[in-house]
């Protein structure tokens, strides 16, 4: 796993503040999401593709791997609006299912939405480190530290909790729980696994939340950090370079 | 208690608690003062308020956790620092320097300073660590613990606070964390909660004792309490350092060795095998973590499972469970098991209770617990409710049947899991370290329920560390190391055979 | 109403974080074995609407709602779910906290809980809007959003309320809710 997620190379994308770039892919995803024109879509997605393929650091071979899922929901998302999408242009039916141009069309506007998105999380995801992001949002976005450090100690947990939920599937294949079909079953199963690992999680994470207060972690104080984040001169490259591309991107789409 | 009223560093006087949705209160107007340099130790039996004490004198109590209190006075120290119970649960961090840094930021502490002060805290406590920038997870449980005190060392207190450190570590664990706080400690006021007190013992000056309803029924020196109080600190579960030799003269002990004895001179005849196995690996993903070159188990033995951490012990009774993907051959009452079939399920003459007994609890009330696989067989309710009230004598567990089985003390929720993996009607049960945690009280009940069901037929598989437990309960030792069977030793009786079983056992844990 | 503790705080992050395991897990069940029943994914989508409510039935203080709500996304999104999550996860936390809000965080029961899952369903209607998931063929529309608001009652009122009150019989959501006056003057007896 751990191999899975090295990169062959750390580029320029590493050393941009990871709080920086989280903001800024977060603006251009909200700004693919409103956006509704196809050519826009298109020239964004080629953006973001040549951002995964040729800055993330990470061989094409793996890459490919990790996009696998990401053409999957494309394929799903783009099909299921071009079968059953609305439209007057018709160019196949049959039954309820008919494709029109303009179901076409926004199936494919869908689907380019759905990589972009795809792509860009890909690329914050390789070259960010979690615990980074959390100190550079506490230290230039200015978000308090009780968030921060909530989360880091609640990721930190993560792998416990997948165990406590592998062990639960366990133990309940021991007791011969079976469950019922239909919604009931869907409740049962839910109760089923959900109420212990619930109860072991608020549990542990009151522990933690003591013990923190108890190193003297208080919420709203002055604090120093370990890992000291600053704006550098990439930060100004990237900041330049994303928006030049973003705004090429927009000027070739109505031209 | 007025000799410790000069120069006192912290006290309570008349201190009520309750907590919420309880019907009594937990204490009720207890006062107790501590001095200056004091090593204090709390003994008393599980749930009579030793911990909450704890939190209380820190501020923890209601600062952190709201919990209704009152007082007449309170004089809470002013350095502290809290080590607690569970070294899964005191970090915040995922990596080793990270986390004592985080003390440091929560100190204001100028990041340049931070290296130096995080490189001498973690040597204080024997924990040099060539690379501190490791992740915690891969650490050892005992060294997590040291790790815990050495970020609050990095507090500079005065007085440290112990709530049950080394409860839920190995003995070798153990050893490492008394030895580090005996290091640093030497000048500070200590308060030691904890229920293993063979290391400490002789090292508190003082100790408090409580009853059940969380008042104080002795206080004084070491030796005295030891002394006059032999039979409460016996009474209360208390791991004190004779407690395995008072209890193999115990007449609990010798009935179970007579009737072990009368067992082996009447069984002249070899015990029927119930597992065979040959070549049997089992895996997680698609490495191999369990090789079993050859093993047999008899009907009525009871099998100790002892290994290093890592091992493979759990993976072992797991895959005996077909929980994981197994090869090999799996013969079980006669029957070889096709292992190729993915969608096998748990055998039902075999029952697994894990370590953590909530995780296998599927109902609302201990009744319905114990009767669910009684009702997955088809009983009828009259057979159910006489079969469930025979095992919840037989476990002690004398509670309201319709109490919820999480609201039960820790040593009734492990009893109750293993009754329920006995009510499935199993001819071999397997235990994840079932006595771990657990005070002497009911680690010696376990062990007489299980020797109770072993005597019945039932062969009982357990995975220990308890060197004590080896020597005096099992009939057959199995020894893991790095994921191999690696030896198995017999033994017919355990007062003949104790020699030999004992060597083995050193052989083990030399390793 | 009081505000929230650190304890609090992360108690409510940790509930997020696990849901968004569990919800990942059964994801990846549904995907695998059941890719073409558009209506039976549909029906089971109300599990995405319910950590807010959830969290909020259990700790009953204000904030709490949206806040599972985020982590719960940013845990999806984290492992694998990218932004798109993220702004789903925050719309739909900030519905349901609203919701709550116009009830003045006083009330506790199916109808409100399941009133959030609904407010949580439209929040993501306009996302999709949007995004381009709603230009179907009206009578696809209706089926899709029709059945999705009927499960985001049922998962979030009736699934969510019963999964929390199996809870407080265990006895953990005595450490979190908020401690009454009643429990103080028991300490005069």
């Amino acid at each position: 796993m751990l191999e899975l997620f090295t990169p062959h190379r750390e580029t320029w994308l590493y050393r941009v503040n990871p709080a920086l770039k989280f903001v800024v892919f977060f603006a251009f995803m909200l700004i693919v999401l409103f956006n509704q024109n196809f050519h826009f879509a298109l020239n964004q997605l080629i953006l973001y593709g040549v951002l995964v393929y040729s800055f993330s650091g990470y061989s094409w071979r793996k890459l490919l791997l990790f996009s696998v899922p990401i053409v999957i929901s494309f394929v799903s998302s783009a099909a299921t609006m071009m079968l059953f999408g609305k439209g007057v242009t018709i160019w196949w039916s049959w039954g309820l299912i008919k494709i029109s141009e303009e179901s076409f069309n926004y199936g494919l506007l869908l689907g380019f939405k759905t990589l972009s998105f795809g792509f860009i999380s890909l690329v914050f995801l390789l070259t960010s480190r979690p615990i980074l992001l959390f100190y550079a949002l506490m230290q230039q976005f200015r978000l308090p530290s009780k968030y921060a450090y909530s989360f880091i100690a609640s990721i930190r947990l993560m792998p416990v909790i997948v165990e406590e939920l592998q062990t639960r599937s366990d133990a309940l294949k021991i007791r011969g729980v079976h469950f019922p079909k239909g919604l009931k079953g869907i409740f049962q199963r839910l109760r089923m696994y959900t109420v212990p690992l619930f109860a072991q999680s608020i549990r542990r994470a009151q522990r933690v939340a003591v013990a923190m207060e108890a190193k003297r972690f208080q919420m709203g104080a002055k604090r120093t950090y370990y890992y000291p984040t600053t704006y550098e001169r990439v930060d100004a490259v990237f900041v330049i370079v994303m928006v030049v591309s973003f705004a090429s991107a927009l000027v070739l789409s109505v031209r | 208690m007025n000799n410790h009223q000069q120069n006192s560093i912290m006290q309570v006087s008349n201190l009520r608690l309750k907590f919420p949705g309880e019907s009594s209160l937990i204490f009720k107007d207890l006062s107790f003062t501590v001095s200056q340099g004091e090593k204090v130790l709390l003994l008393g039996p599980s749930g009579c308020g030793k911990s909450t004490l704890l939190q209380v004198l820190s501020g923890i109590i209601p600062h952190s956790i709201e919990v209704p209190l009152k007082c007449d006075s309170i004089q809470l120290p002013e350095s502290w620092g809290f080590v607690f119970q569970d070294p899964d649960t005191q970090f915040c961090m995922p990596y080793v320097d990270e986390e004592l840094a985080f003390v440091l930021e929560n100190l204001n502490v100028p990041r340049d300073k931070m290296g130096p002060l995080i490189g001498k805290a973690l040597s204080s406590v024997g924990l040099p660590l060539p690379e501190q920038h490791i992740l915690i997870q891969t650490l050892s449980q005992g060294m997590k613990q040291r790790l815990a005190l050495a970020s609050v060392l990095l507090l500079k207190p005065d007085v440290l606070f112990l709530d049950e450190p080394s409860s839920l570590l190995d003995p070798e664990g153990t050893i490492q964390i008394w030895d580090s706080v005996k290091e640093v400690a030497a000048e500070k006021t200590v308060i030691i909660v904890e229920h293993k007190i063979d290391h400490i013992a002789d090292w508190v000056n003082r100790v408090v004792l409580f009853n059940d309803v969380g008042e104080i029924i002795a206080d004084g020196l070491p030796e005295e309490i030891f002394d006059q109080y032999k039979q409460e600190i016996a009474e209360y579960g208390i791991w004190y350092p004779q407690v395995w030799e008072d209890y193999l003269v115990s007449t609990n002990f010798k009935e179970i060795n007579t009737l072990r004895r009368q067992e082996n001179l009447s069984r002249l005849k070899p015990q029927k095998t119930i597992i065979k196995l040959q070549d049997f690996r089992g895996y997680r993903g698609k490495i191999e973590k369990i090789n079993i070159p050859q093993a047999e188990i008899d009907g009525g033995s009871w099998i100790t499972i002892i290994g290093d951490n890592g091992a493979g012990k759990s993976t072992l009774l797991l895959s005996l469970m077909h929980l994981l993907r197994t090869t090999g051959q799996y013969e079980l009452n006669g029957n070889l098991i096709n292992l190729q079939n993915r969608k096998k399920s748990p055998p039902n003459e075999l029952s697994l209770v894990f370590q953590n007994p909530e995780l296998q609890f599927v109902t609302n009330s201990v009744f319905d617990e114990i009767a669910f696989s009684l009702r997955l067989i088809g009983l009828s309710e009259l057979e159910i409710r006489t079969r469930v009230m025979s095992l919840l004598e037989l476990f002690h567990l004398n509670v309201n049947e319709q109490r919820h089985p999480f609201q039960l003390s820790m040593g009734q929720k492990r009893r109750l899991s293993v009754a329920t993996a006995f009510a499935h009607g199993t001819t071999m049960l397997l235990l994840d370290e079932p006595t771990f945690g657990q005070d002497a009280r009911n680690t010696f009940a376990i062990l007489e329920k299980l020797e109770q069901l072993r005597s019945g037929g039932t062969t009982i598989m357990m995975v220990t560390h308890d060197r004590r437990i080896v020597e005096n309960f099992a009939t057959e030792v199995w020894t893991i190391d790095q994921g191999k069977l690696v030896k198995m030793c017999a033994s017919q009786n355990v007062s003949e055979q104790k020699r030999e079983e004992k060597h083995c056992a050193g052989i083990i844990h030399t390793t | 109403m009081k505000r929230l503790k650190f304890s609090d705080l992360l108690i409510t992050i940790m509930i997020g974080v696990v849901f968004g395991i569990t919800m990942k897990f059964w994801d990846d069940l549904y995907t695998v074995v059941k890719p073409m029943l558009p209506i039976a994914r549909q029906l089971l989508y109300g599990m995405w609407f319910m950590v807010g409510p959830f969290a909020f039935l259990l700790i009953r203080k204000p904030g709490v709602a949206l806040l599972a709500s985020i982590a719960a996304a940013s845990l999806s999104a984290f492992i694998g779910g990218g932004f798109t999550v993220l702004i789903y996860g925050f719309v739909q936390g900030l519905a349901a906290e609203l919701l709550f809000a116009s009830f003045r965080y006083k009330k506790f029961g199916i109808v409100v809980a399941g009133l959030a899952g609904v407010a949580s369903c439209f929040a993501g209607f306009f996302l999709d809007l949007f995004y381009g998931y709603a230009n179907l063929e009206s009578w696809a529309l209706f089926v899709k959003y029709g059945l999705r608001v009927v499960s985001a009652f049922l998962f979030t009122g009736v699934f969510a309320y019963l999964i929390v009150r199996a809870l407080e019989a265990t006895g953990v959501t005595n450490l979190i809710r908020p401690v009454s006056k009643e429990e103080y003057s028991l300490l005069d007896n």
